[in-house]
């Protein structure tokens, strides 16, 4: 029996396999490797398939080179106006440099993240204790620099790693909480309910002022809607006054009647209803029948 | 191994072809031969049976690189740890797909079409969703503690609480959310934080609370948009949600009588508003209505002053005629009148001897008594 070319190339295919595990090693693209030969760094490799001599001739040691997520305690911190504030910010780093973060850290993340809790306490009192408490907390966006003093952080914790060349590097950084003393937030507490306090009074006058302001307006003018309407009906009785005078004219002519004739209609007028008459018998046409009587006797 | 196997059995047919020449020890021989040959066919079987579990392997091993991407999510293939097809790698849909094993190829998920969800308690007290169902909240202390209590400053150095939920979708691609973070939705929080940190700290607390909290929202999301493209994280869609800002829980009351006197306020004004629209109507119902009586007024007098012009005209020729005939007769005919019409008339005659009467008079008119039911009540007595 012939040997099967079958078996032949399934043997050829696992000492393929098991060479290439000796002798290659993949980097996946979140990540960086870091090749020693002997112990010593012998060069860097990125993401792809790379050729190495199989241990202990060649490590190879490789990093997570994602943007990681780090926050730091919530530590109080004195701004230069006195004032204590409490702050917690968070750094997104990656490393940037494989090989001094393999020398400076042994490749410990942990490590790495220790020290970075250092350079940022370094920058609390460097650039936090330069600050006034209104550049983190105003309503004035002149004094507020927020921005400001996170980029100045950044910056700063940035070249404290150059210096050290620990290989890290600071892709952003942002304020996560800000903060009061314990002890502070009770005379807050205070402060507040006295505001509130004021702000009672004040929109309760605040709202009797405006009512009694609407009030009098309108009282103002119903007034002069009044004095307007009385002063056009004055007006308008005057020009029927003015009519009525042309017939002085006409009276003129003989005053006596005209007087005559107007004390008549006056007095037809005043003594139109519900009068009760009291007479002296003298009075005309009663004295008519006072001298029947004086006819009888 | 299926090679070593094969030796044996090969070395056996030589010797076999070598008995052949020399005849002499066969009886022996065959025998042995029967047995080697049941060996050798019981070992072929074997080998068959490991040829066809090895071909089963083989299948099960690609068919292990099928993969299905959800119908919400798309996928990239890292081969030997570069993403495949080229660029930032060739983006997978949904649907039924093939890579090889690992570790040539890895599949990354990317979950683009999902709303991811996450909510910022950093100025929030601490609770429970079920606490706060049941209302066994932790009852607040005197004062806020740094390492528990969740609260933000605003501008006016005032405190608040604040929590809310953001809502976002990676973009396509999405890699970049994937693969540049070592966890992103951490990252995001932090920058949701921060967002909300940034729109308290310039902000009066009556706005945030109260007064702008539409302005209030979008600070806050302009500012989170700014860190989005910022930093990179590939996301959007962002939605700012179920925001919650209320004052802290020692100053409930407090703030409560704020309210309590906006209400008066606005109650106050309502009415004040009420009375203004009343008092001018009024007041404008009456100047017209004087106005018309002045109009009114006008048109009697003009009408009585012409009457009487009428009058005069028409009674001058029987006045020139004879004065007091005329005079007499209009006195009468105006007194008969009114002695008509007079409701009460009293007659006094005068003493003949000219001495003073006495006449004693009841001025006010006692008015007509009104119909009362009292009588009824005292007959029920």
């Amino acid at each position: 029996m012939k040997q099967s070319p079958i078996n032949l190339a399934v043997g050829a295919l696992l000492l393929l396999i098991f060479v290439l595990l000796l002798f290659v090693f993949q980097v996946r693209t979140t990540e960086t490797a870091v090749v020693t030969t002997f112990g010593r760094v012998s060069g860097l490799a990125g993401p792809g398939p790379h050729f190495r001599w199989p241990w202990p001739a060649q490590s190879v040691h490789k990093f997570d080179k994602r943007v990681h997520n780090f926050e730091s305690k919530f530590e109080q911190v004195l701004t230069s106006d006195g004032n204590n504030l409490l702050i917690s910010v968070y750094v997104g780093w990656n490393i940037s440099d494989a090989t001094a973060f393999l020398t400076r850290f042994n490749g410990d993340t942990r490590k790495a993240e220790a020290s970075l809790e250092g350079l940022i306490r370094n920058a609390y009192s460097g650039v936090v204790g330069r600050r006034t408490f209104s550049n983190f907390i105003s309503t004035d966006e002149k004094e507020l620099k927020f921005v400001e003093i996170e980029q100045e952080m950044q910056t700063r914790i940035q070249t404290d790693c150059r210096a050290l060349t620990n290989g890290l590097n600071i892709a952003f950084l942002g304020i996560k909480r800000l903060g009061l003393p314990e002890s502070v937030t009770k005379l807050v507490f205070e402060r507040m309910e006295s505001e509130r306090e004021v702000l009672v009074s004040q929109i309760k006058g605040d709202g009797e002022r405006q009512a009694s302001e609407l009030k009098s307006r309108a009282d103002y003018e119903s007034a002069k809607l009044l004095a307007e309407a009385d002063a056009q009906a004055t007006k308008t009785l005057g020009e029927g006054e003015k009519i009525a005078a042309r017939s002085f004219e006409t009276f003129k002519q003989e005053p006596d009647l005209a007087i005559f004739l107007l004390k008549l209609k006056a007095l037809e007028q005043f003594l139109q209803n519900r009068t009760t008459l009291i007479l002296d018998d003298s009075t005309a046409p009663l004295d008519l029948l006072k001298s029947q009587n004086a006819g009888k006797k | 191994m299926s090679d070593k196997q094969d030796h044996p059995h090969h070395e056996h047919d030589h010797d076999h072809d070598h008995d052949h020449a020399h005849p002499a020890p066969a009886a022996l021989e065959g025998a042995e031969d029967a047995g080697t040959q049941a060996l050798a066919g019981a070992l072929k079987s074997s080998f068959a049976i490991v040829k066809v579990i090895m071909a089963g392997l083989l299948v099960v091993f690609l068919f292990s690189g099928f993969f299905i991407v959800g119908p919400q999510e798309k996928a990239v293939i890292l081969r030997f740890g570069l993403p495949a097809g080229g660029g930032d790698g060739k983006l997978l849909g949904p649907g039924p797909h093939w890579a090889f094993p690992p570790p040539i190829d890895e599949v990354v998920r990317i979950p683009v079409g999902q709303v991811m969800s996450l909510n910022s308690t950093v100025g929030w007290y601490p609770t429970s969703a079920a606490a706060e169902a049941a209302g066994t909240e932790m009852p607040a202390g005197d004062s806020l503690r740094p390492a528990i209590d969740g609260y933000l400053i605003t501008g006016d150095e005032n405190i608040i609480h604040l929590r809310a939920t953001l809502r976002y979708r990676i973009a396509e691609p999405g890699l970049r959310y994937v693969l540049d973070f070592a966890n992103a939705s951490n990252i995001v929080e932090n920058a949701f934080n921060n967002a909300l940190l940034f729109a308290a700290a310039r902000y009066k607390v009556d706005d945030a609370l109260t007064r702008d909290q539409a302005g209030f929202r979008e600070t806050a999301r302009n500012r989170f948009e700014q860190l989005v493209a910022r930093h990179n994280f590939g996301i959007n869609e962002i939605q700012i949600d179920n925001m919650q800002v209320i004052p802290p829980r020692q100053l409930k009351e407090a703030f409560g009588r704020v309210t309590e006197a906006e209400i008066r306020r606005a109650k106050e004004l309502n009415d004040a508003r009420s009375y203004e629209n009343q008092t001018i109507s009024r007041g404008r119902a009456e100047a017209e209505s004087r106005k018309n009586l002045g109009e009114a007024e006008r048109t009697r007098l003009v009408e009585f002053v012409a009457a009487e012009v009428e009058r005069f005209t028409n009674n001058l020729p029987a006045w020139h005629a004879n004065r007091e005939l005329f005079t007499q007769q209009r006195q009468s005919e105006v007194l008969r009148i009114i002695y008509t019409n007079a409701q009460e008339k009293v007659v006094a005659p005068s003493r003949g001897s000219g001495g003073n009467r006495e006449l004693r008079l009841q001025i006010n008119r006692e008015p007509p008594k009104p119909r009362v039911l009292e009588p009824a009540k005292g007959e029920d007595h």
